[in-house]
């Protein structure tokens, strides 16, 4: 059971930190604060050491497999948790992401009335993360990853009070739902054909039974991790306040899909069609999210842009067969986009903006020295300059890539030529100097007001000490280069790496340079905000090539639309039936019922309203001149028979009669066939 | 002690018709008292239900020796759930507040009389019987609409519901004679009938009479489920009902059509369902694509809701259709189904009653169903926001709250039989995804129009009310093993014979 408290010791935390949020407080805004931040660290602190008190063989025993099952769902499915070589590092990576993020939300917004309900949704949005990655079956996956889903709903609706806002959550929500119905028919599929959901099943899996599951699940992680053609969510995702992008797209949420791929990706090795599937979606997306990196004009938009891109290297070398290079790729892009964003977020302190346009006449780097050179090791590992860990997972990623073949290669090559040069491209914009255009093109492309009252305040020690922790992760993952390390680190990710080839390491750091250098070369003629590119084109292109109207366009409108015309049609037409219906009906039972009074005793009655039955079968007569001529089915009925008119007066003896003769024809017809009856 | 649950609350509506005149929250206080009866008499039927075929707690006495008639009541692992959903779902509506319209007791007496007859419904294990239970209910729900709805429809809407599912009914009733016509000897004697299977000839083939019976049947059970196209009796009865009416259409009547479905049509005659189970699949596909479509279509909350449940009685049904798909074959997928297939009707009855009640607190205090109307409240109303936000969640299928234990296992098993109507069926929980997440923008997020400055707050018997219900929506969704097993110890069986 111990193996249950890694999901559940967030969850319960998250309801305490709610709790505490409806303490009476009087106190200032610091003490209360305190109280939701030390809650809600100290559950992700246990968290934390648990998970690495199991992965060092301490609590457990063993340091083999861990298996634990939920007693209490049902006869037949019993969810169940695995801590293996995977599971072990997300569910240590996780909580070790969260713990400086929460810290940075608990003292960046700690006047915010709020606090409570957002620190309490990223502790449980962690919980859901480590349900998800513990999970050893379908259901419990599902269960984490739909619950990862609504805690992102919450989190990006978080300022509800902005329609805006909440439309973008819904957005988000809605996306990675669809690919959510992905995993429902994976694990229906699996059902069907092994009557388990357990994962251990998904490797006896052939046939088309296969290609639904690896077809399902690949749909699933592709929305989640924000590949092609679902990633604008994570544009939407961003009306979300800056701690829960940091969360969103660093251990949870977006790491999910995937962490799923290299979960099950070796499992599902048969369905040939799968690693190509994975490598083409990957590998657009890489280069598609470049380019929308490369042109955007908001900084939160290119971080959100390159996670795309970055998820898509890892989709590469999970299609290529190297689950570790992906899973070491997750856990430095984990520290390193937290970090970054939780710099976003500071800027959006001290200067009040994040447009990149009004953003380079704050002179950030001047005024903020220590933020920029804090920002600088994020984007340094982004551009996947050595020796940070961020550039090792690349050259990982390319390793596995070209194993596979030299044109692929050759791609995440060009790939990270463009991570390189928007993390470039955004801390010369973010930090850059300002004097060169304010001496030499004054006013260009800078928006007056920006330019004129840049506001400016200190960055709080508090809100520095997450962004410092997650720093210093990026640094020590640097610890990956030391030589020989392959083995220790294939045994830490629970995955295979490549060992490529030898003009694989000096071609992309030349192209790394060469984005650098273009870089700066571009900045320093002026150039580096839109490349040269007219406004429209670039706008266009950093908006996912128009992907969102797309959709919009394409899917949401018709569906909206075809929901209000069903919406009218389902009173004008359908109901329209139902009284035609009804008044042939009334029409038979008159006649019937003159037919009764005439002296045919009760089996007629009986009869007619079989009639009447019989006729509301056939309402299918339904056609416009009905539909116009009917009024309500009231007064059609009204000029029904006598039990109708009856039933109209609304006096409760008449009901209790009608059914006290319905019952009493019952039994005389039953009796009379009882005595019929040979 | 099963007869209690029916007869309490019949003796607890004469009672307050003769009681001395007292205030109105007296009154509610009394007919809640008596309304926990059948709560405590199903707590305690549940700790007596042990596992197996067949019925159990069974009271008997004779009513018409000559027709074969008793009056018989008693539960299994399909019923016993549906009772004590339905008691609880009674208990939390009738202290719901409402305006009486200055008749508070004779409200309250009609309420008790439904929840005896409802009961009735689900104990009732004579076909007579049962269909007295299941006209009686019809009464009472026209008048607590007809009488205690708003809007200058609310008597029509009642006399549309009316007339609609009586029409339903009298089609069963004459399915009822054909079903007795053809036993032998002849009897309603629900047990011996699922022993029988009267109607199911051997050979496979479906005799005329099995067909009428079948139709029959599935005509009432479809109207009052309802299927699309049978369902329009339902939004119009919905908008015009008084809230906590509402909670116990949607809760309790509407399951009286799958419970049908599975008591009758699946247990007594599965060969001929068998034949039939496809197109009721589709049946059931439309609903749930249509139903989530056009309730996504509707500005007004209510409507919005009561459309819902066209949607989720589709996954029931649904399930339904997948476990009587096949006679033999996929057994433990077929079982899987039919499970999902009872706790959908448990959770629909939990969740879109708490749902119809909140819509009553809306009323009450704007006196408008408009969405356009709302918005912004979670300012003045954080709980019944947060209330709110775990029904909707748990009705759009988020797990660890009801609904999704139920689809899951609905999808799940349909997949193994239906698998294009499983894989199509999905896209219901999509629709019903954003049709909720926009419904709690429109009432509670956003901006606040001004006039609803003095908006209050859910009170405290809201609270009660709501929270008991929601209560088991969660704990059925993270540890619904107490359910599954009463459950799946008459479904395996019923699947399995």
């Amino acid at each position: 059971m111990t193996l249950w408290l890694l999901p559940l010791m967030p969850l319960i935390g998250a309801m305490l930190v709610a709790a505490a949020g409806f303490l009476p407080s009087r106190s200032r805004g610091a003490t209360r604060a305190i109280l939701i931040g030390s809650v809600g660290v100290a559950s992700l602190a246990t968290t934390l050491i648990v998970a690495c008190a199991m992965a060092v063989g301490g609590v457990s025993g063993a340091l083999g497999n861990v298996s634990a099952a939920w007693p209490w769902w049902g006869p037949v499915f019993t969810p169940r948790l695995t801590f293996d070589a995977l599971s072990r590092m997300m569910a240590i990576l996780v909580p070790a992401i969260a713990l400086p993020v929460v810290l940075y939300a608990a003292a960046s917004m700690r006047e915010y009335p709020a606090l409570a309900r957002l620190v309490a949704l990223l502790v449980a949005f962690t919980g859901a993360m480590q349900l998800l990655v513990l999970a050893g079956d379908m259901l419990t996956l599902i269960v984490g990853w739909e619950l990862v889903g609504a805690c992102s709903w919450a989190l990006i609706a978080f300022e509800w009070h902005d329609a805006w806002r909440v439309r973008d959550a819904r957005t988000a929500f809605l996306t990675t739902r669809g690919g959510d119905l992905g995993l429902y028919v994976a694990a229906a599929a699996l059902f069907s054909t092994t009557g388990s959901l357990a994962f251990d099943a998904v490797g006896t899996l052939h046939g088309a039974s296969l290609s639904v599951v690896a077809a399902g699940i690949l749909l699933a992680a592709a929305a989640k991790s924000a590949q092609l053609p679902f990633s604008p969510w994570l544009f939407a995702a961003m009306a979300g306040p800056t701690p829960a992008s940091a969360l969103l797209h660093s251990a949870t949420m977006v790491a999910a899909g995937a962490y799923l791929l290299a979960r099950l990706q070796p499992m599902l090795g048969a369905a040939s069609w799968l690693g190509p599937a994975i490598i083409v979606v990957g590998m657009a997306t890489s280069l598609v999210g470049g380019v929308v990196g490369a042109l955007h004009s908001d900084l939160k938009k290119v971080l959100a842009a390159s996670t795309s891109a970055q998820y898509g290297l890892m989709f590469v070398a999970v299609g290529a067969g190297f689950t570790g290079a992906a899973s070491v790729h997750l856990v430095a892009h984990a520290a390193f986009k937290a970090l970054l964003f939780l710099c976003a977020g500071a800027v959006l302190h001290v200067a009040g903006t994040l447009d990149l346009r009004s953003l380079r006449a704050c002179s950030l780097g001047r005024a903020f020295p220590l933020l920029a050179t804090l920002f600088a090791v994020g984007t340094l590992a982004l551009a996947a300059v050595p020796p940070l860990g961020g550039a090792y997972s690349k050259e990982q990623v390319l390793a596995a890539a070209t194993e596979r073949s030299a044109w692929l290669g050759a791609w995440v090559i060009a790939a990270g030529f463009l991570s390189a040069f928007y993390a470039a491209r955004l801390q010369l914009l973010a930090f850059g100097m300002p004097e060169r255009w304010s001496e030499n093109t004054p006013g260009r492309d800078v928006p007056e007001r920006d330019r004129s009252a840049p506001r400016r305040r200190a960055v709080p020690t508090t809100e520095l000490v997450g962004i410092f922790v997650l720093a210093a992760i990026s640094l020590v993952l640097g610890l990956f280069w030391l030589p020989d390390s392959t083995p220790l680190v294939e045994s830490i990710v629970g995955g295979r790496l490549a060992t490529g080839a030898d003009w694989e390491l000096p071609a992309s750091l030349a192209s790394v340079a060469v984005a650098v250098a273009a870089c700066w070369w571009l900045f320093s003629r002026c150039a580096l905000l839109n490349l040269g590119l007219p406004e429209r084109v670039r706008e266009y292109a950093a908006d996912w090539l128009g992907l969102p109207t797309a959709a919009r366009r394409l899917v949401v409108d018709p569906v909206l639309a075809l929901a209000n015309t069903l919406a009218a049609l389902d009173d004008r037409v359908i109901d329209a039936g139902i009284r035609g219906a009804a008044r042939v009906a009334a029409l038979l039972s008159r006649t019937l019922a003159w037919w009764g009074e005439r002296g045919v005793d009760g089996v007629v009655a009986l009869l007619a309203r079989g009639a009447e039955v019989i006729a509301s079968l056939s309402r299918r007569v339904d056609d416009d001149s009905i539909d116009a001529a009917v009024e309500g089915v009231a007064r059609d009925i009204g000029a029904a028979g006598a039990q109708s008119r009856r039933l109209q007066t609304g006096l409760a003896h008449q009901y209790y009669l009608i059914l006290a003769v319905g019952v009493l024809a019952v039994v005389a017809v039953a009796s009379a066939s009882v005595v019929l009856a040979p | 002690m099963l007869t209690a649950a029916i007869v309490v609350p019949f003796l607890g509506a004469l009672f307050l018709l003769v009681m001395p005149n007292s205030r109105e929250r007296g009154l509610r206080v009394v007919a809640g008292i008596i309304a926990t009866v059948p709560l405590i008499i199903s707590v305690i039927a549940w700790s007596r239900f042990v596992g197996g075929d067949g019925f159990q707690q069974v009271e008997r006495v004779a009513w018409i020796p000559t027709l074969g008639a008793s009056y018989i009541v008693g539960v299994d692992g399909i019923s016993l759930p549906l009772v004590a959903m339905s008691s609880l779902l009674f208990v939390a509506a009738i202290i719901y507040p409402v305006d009486f319209r200055g008749r508070p007791r004779s409200y309250l007496a009609l309420f008790l009389f439904l929840e005896s007859v409802s009961l009735g419904v689900f104990l009732a294990l004579d076909l007579l019987l049962f269909y007295v239970f299941w006209d009686l209910s019809l009464v009472g729900m026209y008048f607590l609409i007809g009488v205690w709805g708003h809007g200058d429809g609310a008597r029509r809407a009642a006399l549309k519901f009316f007339l609609y599912t009586l029409a339903g009914s009298l089609a069963m009733l004459l399915a009822i004679l054909v079903l007795y016509l053809s036993s032998t000897p002849h009897t309603f004697d629900m047990a011996l009938l699922i022993a029988q299977r009267p109607l199911d000839s051997a050979s496979g083939s479906v005799s005329a009479a099995a067909a009428l019976a079948f139709s029959g049947f599935a005509l009432a059970f479809a109207v009052k489920a309802p299927l699309v196209p049978f369902h329009t009796w339902l939004p119009p009865a919905h908008v015009d009902a008084p809230a906590p009416a509402s909670a116990i259409l949607a809760g309790v009547l509407l399951k009286m059509g799958t419970y049908g479905f599975v008591r009758i049509l699946l247990a007594m005659m599965p060969a001929t369902f068998e034949r039939f189970a496809f197109p009721l699949g589709v049946l059931a596909l439309v609903s749930i694509v249509y139903g989530a479509l056009v309730a996504l279509g509707q500005p007004n909350l209510k409507r919005r809701i009561a459309y819902t449940s066209v949607n989720h009685m589709g996954y029931a049904v649904l399930g339904i259709a997948a476990a009587g798909g096949l006679i033999s074959g996929a057994a433990e997928a077929r079982t899987l189904a039919l499970t999902g297939a009872t706790v959908e009707m448990v959770a629909h009855g939990l969740i879109t009653g708490a749902l119809f009640l909140i819509t009553g607190s809306v009323w009450r205090r704007a006196e408008t169903y408009e969405m356009s109307e709302l918005g912004g409240l979670a300012r003045k109303a954080p709980a019944m926001m947060a209330l709110s936000v775990i029904a909707a969640f748990a009705s759009l299928g988020i797990p660890g709250l009801a609904g999704f234990v139920a689809e899951f296992q609905i999808f799940v098993g349909t997949y193994a039989v239906y698998p294009w109507l499983a894989a199509i069926g999905l896209l219901g929980i999509l629709i019903t995804a954003a049709l909720f997440l926009q419904l709690l923008q429109r009432v509670f997020l956003g901006t606040m129009p001004a006039r609803w400055n003095a908006w209050r707050d859910l009170g405290p018997v809201e609270l009660l009310s709501l929270a008991s219900l929601l209560v088991f929506v969660v704990v059925i969704g993270v540890a619904p093993a107490w359910l599954l097993n009463v459950i799946h110890a008459s479904v395996s069986p019923l699947i399995g014979r």
